[in-house]
């Protein structure tokens, strides 16, 4: 589904991601963790296709094609989603019409039809009802005003909504209650299939304990120092990444 | 004496010529007023940069005698059609009998030519003592236009519509004159729309009066062509209890100056200047206003709102002014502006002269780009970056497009918003 070889990518002319090899099969979940400023987000974002990061060395391929070369918007409609660390405000945008804009550029792009504003409404009732989220914010404008944990739960509908092939999570549980957290698993967890992969970013282990990954790696200064499975995720709790990365 | 635009030469030497012409020709205290007009004109010529509220408008490009040189000007946006339930139109600044639809003007509102009021040798009075050379230019030729009268407590339901159209062939200028009278208890919506093709000057200088507790929701939506030049003027005297409101919808002409002045009479009066300007290519557009509250407890505010692509450029110019004795005034003014390329750009001047002490007043000016987080956030949900950067153009327009209180004429400017987009 996804390889990454040898990925080196610089902000403003720093290397952050420095000699990336990760290879994520369909099916599986992959979980990431390390120390703060390691470059896990700048991983995201550069598997999302954001500006302003520039791969020096490296591939990545994703579904037999040359990632680096699409557009962010070609990844999304291609099954790629990242969850936001820190999802944007957007003013003046209401959530309910961003939602189905999104949902029907993708299926556009899938060759599928669109759906009209009865048949969005229902499915994400739908989607809103299974995950246990309130419906209230698809009326407010995009995250605006939105707490840190209805910013967290809106990315967790989104992504129940869009039906990615791969998901990318960043730090989607951070700073939730264990209520929350329960949610954002239980969004993955929904999602999970043969076909699909995830790759979980994390601070803390007990995201994992909801979503029980088939690998661990940790990543730090730009590199993945180590790799296992899930024990490896218990091993960093109890000892701390500098340890681990010394190791 | 210094030496005159060419431009300006070229009105004065015409001027005799036309005077045989002009509506008005055979009443002598009309002669005279446009002589006075003319007079006044030539001491001043057309405002330059050196004249402090033109300082961010150049407008040499008219007055060496630019104006009909580039003929192939098409207008901003394809020629729409607003379904008013009554409407008046000019073609190339004169009445159009034919064109208009006026046989079901209700009750209580009158509505005729000016050039048919001045050949009945109507009287008058003009007032334009600040010498502005516009107005004093517009006095001397003007040549047709509007006179529209509500009387007293008459509700007038529906939109009226007033259409200038111009086609390009008239190469004078179009001198439109247009006074408007609401009498006590008055009310009114009216849009008045500029549309046009090819390169032309249209100077329309509108006179407004708001009687006691009448309400004046003036709608205006300015589609020249983008080799035309539009220099408008209107001047608003709101009495005792009455509502203002100017909503001015912007996408045309080469260089556009709209400017709006109020002059507040009268306690629980309400002076409201709103609007949206989408400029692209190489257009100016100048929004200027000054507010003076002369008396106390009245209210105004300004929402003015730009998008400016390419090289386009905006202006924004918002004066209050607060006489000595006008306590518990409330003067509020913003204007944004969205630059969509390196190259586009605003000059904003908010101004508050305040003599009174019991007052509330507020002014802000912002300028930005497209914020590069949401565009990404959009994108990364599969929104196409073009989309996007729509979508974000619309929800920056959003908060002053909603704000318009008639649905008709919001629908109509959100399609014609939405039409703007279209062309990006
Ligand atoms: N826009 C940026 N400009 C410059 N440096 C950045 C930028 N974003 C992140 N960095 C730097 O890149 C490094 C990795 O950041 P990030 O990927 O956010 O780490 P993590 O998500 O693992 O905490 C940090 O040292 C951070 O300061
Ligand atoms: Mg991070």
């Amino acid at each position: 589904m996804l390889e990454i070889k040898d990925l080196r990518a610089e902000i403003g002319g720093k290397e952050i991601l420095k000699g990336i090899n990760l290879t994520i099969n369909p099916g599986e979940i992959h979980a990431v963790m390390g120390p703060n400023g390691a470059g896990k987000s700048t991983l995201s974002y550069v598997l999302s296709g954001r500006q302003g990061y520039e791969v020096t060395a490296g591939s990545v391929t994703y579904q037999g094609q040359n990632l680096l070369d699409m557009d962010p918007d070609v990844r999304a409609c291609s099954g790629i989603f990242l969850a936001f660390q820190y999802p944007v405000e957007i003013p003046g945008v209401a959530s309910a019409t961003f939602l189905k804009t999104a949902l029907n550029a993708q299926r556009k792009f899938r060759g599928e039809e669109e759906l009209d504003a009865i048949q969005f409404l229902k499915l994400v009732r739908e989607k809103t009802k299974e995950l246990g989220i309130k419906d209230d914010m698809l009326k407010r404008a995009v995250n605006v005003g939105f707490s840190g944990g209805e910013k967290k739960r809106n990315e967790v509908l989104q992504m129940a909504l869009l039906e990615p092939q791969l998901m990318l999570l960043d730090e989607t549980d951070s700073g939730l209650d264990i209520d929350a957290l329960k949610v954002a698993a239980d969004g993955v967890n929904r999602l999970r299939s043969p076909e699909r992969s995830a790759l979980i970013i994390t601070h803390y282990q007990r995201l994992l304990d909801y979503i029980v990954p088939d690998f661990v790696h940790v990543l730090a200064d730009g590199k993945i120092v180590k790799s296992g499975d899930k024990s490896l995720a218990l091993e960093l709790e109890e000892k701390g990444y500098a340890e681990i990365s010394a190791a | 004496m210094k030496s005159l635009s060419a431009l300006a030469q070229s009105y004065i030497e015409r001027f005799d010529t036309a005077l045989e012409t002009l509506p008005g020709q055979s009443s002598r205290s009309i002669t005279d007023l446009r002589k006075a007009g003319l007079e006044k004109f030539s001491q001043q010529d057309f405002p330059n940069k050196r004249v402090e509220e033109w300082r961010y408008t150049n407008l040499s490009a008219l007055t060496k005698g630019a104006a009909n040189e580039d003929s192939s000007g098409a207008p901003a946006l394809a020629a729409s059609s607003f379904d008013a339930d009554f409407e008046i139109v000019f073609i190339d600044g004169i009445f159009s009998e034919n064109e208009s639809r006026l046989d079901k003007l209700p009750q209580g509102l009158s509505l005729s030519s000016l050039a048919t009021e001045l050949g009945n040798g109507a009287v008058f009075s003009l007032n334009d003592e600040e010498d502005r050379s516009l107005i004093a230019l517009n006095t001397a030729f003007m040549q047709d236009g509007f006179c529209l009268h509500v009387t007293e407590n008459t509700q007038i339901s529906g939109v009226l519509g007033i259409t200038f159209k111009s086609t390009g062939t008239e190469t004078h200028g179009l001198h439109i004159r247009n006074r408007i009278s609401l009498d006590d208890g008055a009310s009114l919506t009216m849009l008045e729309r500029h549309e046009g093709k090819g390169s032309y000057f249209s100077n329309p200088v509108t006179d407004i009066s708001i009687g006691n507790n009448a309400r004046l929701d003036h709608y205006k939506f300015q589609n020249e062509s983008v080799s035309a030049f539009h220099l408008a003027l209107t001047d608003v005297e709101i009495l005792q209890g009455g509502i203002y409101k100017n909503f001015s919808f912007s996408v045309g002409a080469k260089i556009s100056r709209n400017e709006l002045k109020t002059v507040i009479l009268g306690s629980d009066a309400e002076s409201h200047l709103d609007g949206a300007y989408l400029m692209r290519g190489e257009q100016h557009c100048d929004t200027t206003t000054l507010t003076e509250h002369k008396v106390p407890q009245n209210i105004s505010n300004q929402t003015y709102k730009g998008v400016l692509d390419d090289r386009a450029h905006g202006v924004f110019q918002g004066k209050i002014h607060i006489a000595p004795n006008a306590q518990q005034v409330a003067g509020d003014q913003l204007s944004k502006a969205l630059l969509l390329s390196d190259y586009a750009g605003v000059d904003c001047k908010p101004e508050l002269e305040i003599y009174a002490d019991d007052v509330k007043c507020s002014h802000g000016a912002t300028s930005g780009e497209l914020d590069d987080d949401a565009l990404f956030y959009l994108q990364a949900r599969g929104i196409s970056e073009s989309n996007a950067r729509k979508i974000l153009i619309e929800a920056f327009l959003g908060d002053v497009l909603t704000s318009i209180d008639n649905d008709v004429v919001r629908e109509y400017f959100n399609t014609q918003s939405a039409l703007w987009l279209q062309n990006s």
